[in-house]
């Protein structure tokens, strides 16, 4: 029965990866991407349903990891203590950023919440990078292997962030305004030249989708979402300059992943470097996930980036679980039964949940929300 | 103190469980009244009721925000500082918290989100049936929690392997006593939580002759009625747990002899001053409450409820007796069950993991300064959105224009839902 509990496992950790890799990835970029209020207020509210849809599936796998697979939950988690604990404090400065963001009012408290937001973000992003090196050199974190792969995770994340953002920094606009956006991206992406005509395909493409379920929501929502944003701004030439912005970064961010997983390959084979039970899966997964990485990096991957980076976080935990014989004993009958029939009434519900819910935000919020 | 490991646990996974505890039962008791708030509004097609519905909404999400937070804490420090505990009952305590967070806290987080992001999205049934789902879930955590709570209090339905506890009976640990007893306690004082806020809400807008759509007239009826109601049933499921004081718990001997265990407890047993102190805290302010409930209804048959200010500005307070008395509570479960964290069958020592007094040191500064910094923010946060009123809550209805202070937006969303 453990084959079910760890198949559990890694799926919610993959699933965790990709959907929290949008808001961590996100975060990460904010300094560069989301330079104004306007476009900050717009990445939180990218942000928000990603991190509250996606932590859980987080709090999922410590949660099957506790009570299915308590060995493994004692050697990962009680062998890299510290990073656990840098882990859950960047997590919490995160969230009360995201959640309190839009409760202030002040532009100091706002500040506070975005370091909050920044700060936790490429915390997690480094944390997870260093949990990977650790299980896959054998428990130390403070390798030469383990910080090339934190470095990877951070630019992973960034890339990530970067893909969704080129889609989702795009303003939300009421159906009068819809028509007049796609020749201001163009003229946004005018100046950027020709090399990065390939980058910003990403970006671009998204455009005409946006627009065109921003004015289904014109047309059939609310007929406050013309009104709902102050005067003027929104859906002009210069507040798509975000979005822009993120799909311009998304190949040297991909490079730069690429980089530093090839420093991870090679510090891999030092002294204190990677020590996996199974070396040619791993080699074959991690080639794989190099590979995302370098088709991302060309001249015409960012446009996929949204897909490849993805394909790449969820490369991960497949990559720790082929390289290493992590501790599972199986899981006693007992504790199955118990687990599988609790579960067994609510699992229609957590899928029900969660796709109405990634399906419902493809459409930006009609107005400002929550969260900001 | 700082240089005693143990301790420095005990008082960090005491403050975390203590403040996460306060945020729970704000989301238990407030949970009710916003189902049934938006059952009535979305039956009578009532604007006025929903934008009540929103307001007390915006409450509940802050609120539900630090739960999470605070709750999230509690799950790692679990497996932070006491991996003894999951050593060995890895399988029967860790199980009943991963269907916690798997089958409620998953689904319970993901239709709130469906209900905040949803609200002009989606059918007014549709959206009703979210609530219902966050309702639901939120009480079934809570049950799961105390599934593994009331395990360590009465072990039960256990079988020892190799040092190791395995679960040889589910259906006794779901239907543990010490857990449906604890459970049934919980929920009806929860109750008094929720409508001692609602109450206090109400009437400090009311004693303000602030109204906007009758809600808080609503509010401290609808309040007071269930307040009423819950104080009994809290007792008296409360005192039904003494009849667990002096039962030995079926498991006891598994890992330790009588004479062990008779010998472990004389020498650790925690100082009886904790203990007495929750138990006053506790029945002391039940007592305050059962004094004030009387007056409520008196005032309420002489149809004064939303207007004497001599009642109204003293109920603004009234939020202090119940979560003093949840706090009291909790201290008095936990330190009776001291010097085990498993009732005879492992010690609170032994639970706890292999720590330097300079890693407990820095996990207590580090937890403590973010629960204190955030926990006052939250309360901050609440009680000046439940001041600005339905005008200026976090789900409050965006406005458009210049609206004067005091006005209503002037599209309320929610005929588009």
């Amino acid at each position: 029965m453990e084959i079910l509990a760890v198949v559990l496992l890694a799926g919610l950790v993959a699933g965790y990866l990709v959907l929290a890799g949008c808001d961590i990835g996100l975060g990460m970029l904010m300094p560069y991407a989301a330079r104004t209020g306007t476009e900050r207020r717009r990445a939180v509210s990218a942000m928000a349903p990603y991190f509250l849809g996606s932590e859980v599936w987080l709090l999922g796998a410590v949660g099957v990891a506790m009570g299915l697979l308590p060995e493994l939950k004692a050697v990962v988690i009680t062998g890299m203590w510290p990073v656990f604990v840098a882990l859950l404090a960047g997590w919490l400065f995160r969230d009360a950023g995201l959640w309190m963001r839009g409760r202030m009012r002040a532009r100091a408290g706002r500040a506070v919440c975005d370091m909050g937001i920044v700060g936790g973000s490429w915390t997690l992003a480094l944390s997870w990078g260093l949990i990977v090196g650790g299980l896959l050199g054998g428990g130390a974190v403070l390798t030469p292997f383990a910080i090339a792969c934190a470095l990877t995770a951070a630019a992973l994340f960034a890339l990530r962030g970067a893909a969704f953002g080129a889609e989702r920094l795009v303003p939300a606009a009421g159906a009068g305004e819809a028509g007049g956006r796609e020749p201001a991206r163009a003229a946004a992406a005018g100046p950027a030249g020709a090399g990065s005509a390939g980058v910003l395909a990403s970006g671009g493409a998204a455009a005409p989708k946006v627009a065109g379920r921003s004015a289904e929501t014109g047309l059939g929502g609310t007929g406050a979402t013309g009104g709902a944003f102050p005067a003027g701004g929104e859906g002009t030439a210069d507040n798509a300059v975000a979005a822009d912005t993120a799909a311009r970064a998304t190949r040297p961010l991909a490079r730069a992943a690429l980089a530093a997983g090839r420093l991870a390959a090679g510090a891999s084979v030092l002294p204190g470097g990677a020590a996996p039970d199974r070396p040619l899966t791993a080699a074959a997964v991690a080639l794989v996930l190099l590979g995302l990485l370098a088709a991302t990096s060309g001249l015409w991957g960012p446009r996929l980036s949204r897909h490849t980076s993805a394909a790449a976080l969820a490369a991960v935990p497949v990559l720790v679980a082929a390289a290493v014989n992590l501790p599972v004993a199986p899981v006693p009958d007992g504790v199955s039964v118990l687990f599988w029939s609790a579960m067994a009434p609510v699992a229609p519900f957590m899928v029900l949940g969660q796709v109405w819910l990634y399906r419902m935000v493809r459409r930006p919020a009609p107005g400002p929300g929550f969260f900001a | 103190m700082f240089d005693d490991p143990l301790l420095l646990a005990r008082v960090q996974f005491a403050l975390t469980a203590g403040v996460h505890y306060l945020f729970v039962a704000l989301t238990l008791g407030l949970a009710p009244f916003i189902l049934f708030g938006q059952l009535g509004a979305t039956v009578r097609r009532d604007d006025a009721r929903m934008r009540a519905v929103r307001f007390w909404g915006g409450l509940y999400v802050v609120n539900y925000a630090m739960g999470v937070l605070s709750g999230l804490v509690m799950e790692l420090q679990l497996a932070l500082n006491w991996s003894g505990l999951s050593d060995m009952f890895g399988y029967a305590f860790g199980a009943p918290l991963a269907v916690e967070t798997m089958g409620a806290f998953f689904v319970e987080s993901t239709f709130l989100g469906l209900w905040i992001f949803g609200w002009d999205r989606m059918s007014r049934w549709a959206h009703l049936a979210c609530f219902a789902v966050v309702t639901a879930t939120a009480y079934l955590s809570a049950y799961w929690v105390l599934v593994a709570n009331g395990f360590l209090r009465y072990p039960v339905g256990l079988r020892m392997e190799d040092g190791v506890a395995h679960v040889a009976d589910p259906a006794a640990l779901m239907a543990n006593p010490s857990t449906l007893m604890a459970f049934g306690h919980v929920c009806v004082s929860a109750l008094l939580v929720g409508s001692s806020v609602v109450i206090a809400v109400s009437a400090y807008h009311l004693a303000q002759r602030h109204d906007p759509d009758r809600m808080f007239r609503r509010g401290v009826r609808w309040g007071t009625a269930v307040f009423s109601l819950a104080l009994l049933p809290t007792a008296a499921i409360g005192s039904m747990q003494f009849i667990l004081y002096d039962r030995t718990p079926p498991a006891s001997g598994l890992t330790y002899g009588p004479a062990e265990i008779a010998e472990i407890e004389a020498g650790g047993r925690a100082p009886g001053v904790f203990g007495g102190l929750g138990d006053a805290l506790m029945m002391g302010s039940w007592a305050l409450m059962f004094l004030i409930a009387p007056v409520l209804l008196v005032v309420w048959l002489l149809r004064r409820l939303d207007r004497w200010r001599g009642v109204l500005w003293p109920l603004v307070l009234l939020p202090f007796l119940p979560f003093g008395a949840s706090v009291g509570g909790w201290l008095v479960r936990e330190t009776q069950r001291q010097p085990w964290a498993v009732e005879d069958l492992l010690t609170t020592a032994d639970a706890m993991t292999d720590m330097t007094p300079a890693m407990a040191a820095v996990s207590f500064s580090l937890f403590t300064l973010a629960f204190a910094v955030l926990a006052t923010v939250t309360y901050v946060l609440l009680v000046r959105f439940a001041r600005l009123g339905p005008e200026g809550g976090p789900l409050a209805p965006a406005r458009t224009g210049g609206t004067e202070p005091g006005g209503v937006a002037e599209d309320p969303p929610v005929h588009t839902f």
